[in-house]
């Protein structure tokens, strides 16, 4: 049997600097609602920072707005997962390039990290690219706090 | 909104320690950076940044870390971090900041390793 979400939350963000800083707070708030512990929620909250930059710096949208949404579950015995899509509505992007960028000390372009760090603090990324927009929808998984 | 990252130093005979405190985004990272070339330009050579008061960074900011490393290095000196968050760690490992400074936990084993 699948749980049903227990919390969820939709936000519209303006692309304005810093506005990544509400949507993680947002994000750890309601993780914290449904029990989970800080350490996961500190990694869910980079990975959404880096998803929010993206969305802001990268995606050319026209309407300058980030579309959010949170779902928190508790899967039992102590569990809970954390669901969030990042939606822009900007001209899309190639993932297995982005992807692929693995910079050093001394290259040129030292950005672009965004998707490795996504990648890396979250348990399960997916993206939706077309010329029409993003989504990039990332599942957490943590056990609670005692 | 905005997330100030506030800046601090502790000038020592050997070194410099810097104290952060907030959010460092690419504002705060030019900030530090700002601060750590005044210090360089001064004949700093090891530099320790305390993050104790920083619980968020980004990639931007850290990508202004690591050319502040890189300009360290290109003087002979070096760079360390002590005092991290577990995922501020992590994010550091994930971007190859980790290989060129070392991370120390307390900053009583970085000031002794250091010995500034």
């Amino acid at each position: 049997m699948t749980a049903s979400p227990e919390r969820q939350m939709e936000l519209t963000l303006p692309m304005v600097p810093d506005i990544e800083i509400a949507a993680a707070r947002a994000a750890g708030n309601l993780a914290r609602e449904i029990g989970m512990a800080s350490a996961s929620i500190d990694e869910m909250a980079h990975a959404m920072i880096e998803a929010c930059i993206n969305a802001r710096e990268h995606s050319g949208s026209q309407d300058r707005r980030i579309y959010v949404k949170i779902t928190g579950t508790s899967l039992g015995e102590g569990n809970s997962r954390i669901d969030i899509w990042i939606t822009d509505h900007g001209r899309g992007f190639n993932v297995t390039e982005a992807r692929s960028r693995r910079q050093q000390l001394g290259a040129v372009h030292k950005r672009g990290w965004g998707l490795q760090i996504i990648e890396a603090h979250m348990d399960e990324v997916s993206i939706t690219t077309s010329d029409d927009g993003t989504t990039i929808h990332m599942v957490k998984y943590g056990k609670n706090d005692d | 909104m905005t997330e100030e990252l506030r800046v601090s130093v502790d000038r020592r005979d050997a070194g410099a320690i810097m104290y952060t405190k907030g959010y460092i985004n690419n504002v705060g990272g030019e900030e530090i950076a700002n601060r750590a070339y005044e210090l360089m330009d001064g004949g700093v050579r090891t530099l320790l940044l305390n993050l104790r008061e920083t619980k968020i960074v980004n990639s931007i900011g850290i990508s202004i870390l690591i050319e502040i490393i890189e300009k360290m290095i290109e003087k002979g000196g070096r760079i360390a971090f002590c005092c991290l968050t577990p995922v501020i760690h992590k994010t550091f490992q994930i971007m190859g900041l980790a290989n060129y400074a070392t991370i120390f936990t307390d900053e009583d084993a970085a000031v002794k390793e250091l010995a500034i």
